[in-house]
């Protein structure tokens, strides 16, 4: 039996004036949260505009579900939660009204779980979604979206109008869809707190361009940042693998993205500390080494 | 249509329910004050009736269209299973449906007063049927710009060009001497002149209203 992939990009380009994606491919199996990370403006929108079907691609193939994009877009949709941060819902409106509107269309629909997040997120189905500040109104748009219970769910930057609080809550409700193994996130964030952690896989885009991708695991076993002593006059072993060399002094700090014992009998007893790196450290890192070899 | 759309329209026409009897009863007071008789109150009535019948329009084609994309409540829309062309679908019927209600009781009013109403002459009905039938086709081109027009400055060009079309329509159409001629007489005159007006008119209709769905079949980005 073969499985279908909820997410499946391939070479995918998708040109603007100003910016061009390029070259993008992806995937994203049931069960598993990816998280999208990009600094603003390198392409994590765009990318996930194409998934939901609001941008055709110039070139090459996105699928969702199975679904070919956009040209399947309704029927892909119905198993989609996709949610954004500049997503409004009708101001005149109810919660209760929405809710009400979005159970009617969707089977699949889980009342007790809609009244659950409705206590826990602090909402009242008679409030009016035009009373309510910007972070309510996400967590309205969020509580539509978990409550459908979808295969899939696609994330722009939902968490950017929480509180502390707020946050802790949602991502906590992100982590219970996975429950069902059947079902998957895409998460996009440019907040490397939030992404490390809930994600299994991590996906770094810049500029357009995916710069890496892997297991969340894979990025902080083989990321390390080594601080070296050396003294005057005596030369560093040639290290493969180094993102970025800092020199002060006698003192060398060494980023490198391939770590593993051998690199550490290579530099001998140069070396002073060995620090894990946080997913923030890596993102920049890899960033960083990506716009320097691209000049 | 599936449920999703009809439920969309119906979402439409509830979101306006207000805004389409308000119209009404404003509509019909300006008929009223017109039925009172006088020069005077018949062009306050008929303006009244007239700003009612267009001002209508802008406003449920603002709202409808142009303040939910503002405001990014077309982005939650189209995260239901909904395509961009029966989102366009959807709208272009839906605010038809709000506009017609208004426009079919106000301008059925009207030429009901010409017709009950001996102090106005039937030779006038030509001239308000085919007024009546204007303001449907420029309530199409506002609804047609207001689907593809980003910027709030091309959506007030549009709205001044809506409101100006309406009076150079009204001298228009009273230079045409197959109109004019008869507009005083005691008996409507269905004359050839008539109808080839009421066809171009019914013309542009279809072709304004066909226009989105030109646009959004030949689209690739919505947003």
């Amino acid at each position: 039996m073969t499985t279908t992939k909820h997410i499946e990009m391939r070479n995918v380009r998708k040109g603007f004036r100003f910016f061009t994606l390029e070259d993008l491919s992806l995937d994203l199996e049931a069960g598993q949260i990816m998280g999208f990370v990009g600094p603003n403006g390198a392409g994590k929108s765009t990318t996930i505009r194409l998934l939901t079907g609001l941008l055709a691609p110039d070139a090459g193939e996105v699928r969702v579900l199975g679904h070919p994009m956009p040209e399947a877009q309704a029927a892909a949709k119905q198993d989609i939660g996709y949610v954004a941060d500049e997503m409004r819902l009708f101001p005149n409106a109810t919660v209760g009204w929405h809710l009400r509107f979005v159970a009617s269309i969707y089977p699949g629909w889980d009342e007790s779980y809609a009244r659950t997040l409705l206590k826990r997120f602090n909402l009242r189905a008679e409030q009016t979604v035009k009373g309510m500040s910007s972070g309510e109104q996400m967590k309205a748009v969020l509580l539509l979206a978990l409550s459908r219970r979808p295969r899939l769910l696609i994330l722009d930057e939902p968490t950017a109008n929480f509180d502390p609080v707020a946050r802790h809550e949602v991502l906590s409700e992100f982590t219970d869809v996975l429950r069902d193994e059947s079902r998957s996130i895409l998460f996009s964030s440019h907040n490397t707190l939030d992404v490390e952690r809930i994600s299994d896989r991590i996906a770094f885009i810049d500029r357009g361009r995916l710069i890496d991708c892997r297991d969340k695991e894979d990025f902080l076993e083989c990321w390390r940042r080594i601080q070296l002593q050396v003294p005057s006059g005596a030369t560093l072993p040639e290290i493969p693998d180094v993102v970025s060399r800092v020199i002060d002094g006698q003192f060398v700090t060494l980023t490198t993205n391939r770590f593993s014992g051998e690199t550490l009998s290579r530099l001998g007893d140069s070396v002073r500390e060995v620090h894990r790196m946080s997913l923030e450290e890596i993102f920049v890192a890899n960033v960083m080494h990506h716009r320097e070899a691209c000049g | 249509m599936n449920p999703l759309t009809r439920k969309l329209i119906a979402r439409e026409f509830f979101m306006h329910r207000w805004m389409i009897g308000g119209s009404v009863l404003a509509g019909l007071a300006g008929l009223a004050l017109v039925a009172r008789g006088g020069l005077m109150n018949f062009n306050i009535g008929f303006l009244f009736w007239l700003t009612t019948i267009v001002a209508f329009g802008v406003v449920v084609a603002m709202f409808g269209i142009a303040t939910e994309r503002k405001e990014r409540v077309v982005n939650w829309v189209l995260s239901l299973p909904v395509a961009h062309g029966t989102y366009v679908r959807i709208k272009v019927f839906a605010l038809l449906l709000c506009y017609s209600v208004v426009w079919l009781v106000l301008s059925a009013a009207a030429i009901g007063l010409i017709l009950a109403l001996p102090d106005l002459p039937d030779g006038m009905l030509p001239y308000a049927v085919l007024l009546s039938a204007f303001l449907l086709g420029n309530y199409a081109f506002v609804v047609s710009s207001a689907l593809h027009l980003r910027s709030e400055g091309g959506m007030t060009l549009v709205v001044v060009v809506h409101n100006i079309a309406i009076t150079l329509f009204m001298f228009a159409i009273a230079a045409i001497d197959g109109i004019s001629h008869f507009m005083r007489g005691p008996v409507a005159t269905w004359n050839s002149a008539f109808w080839t007006v009421l066809v171009i008119e019914f013309a542009v209709f279809l072709f304004l209203m066909a226009l989105p769905f030109l646009i959004a079949a030949r689209r690739r980005d919505f947003i």
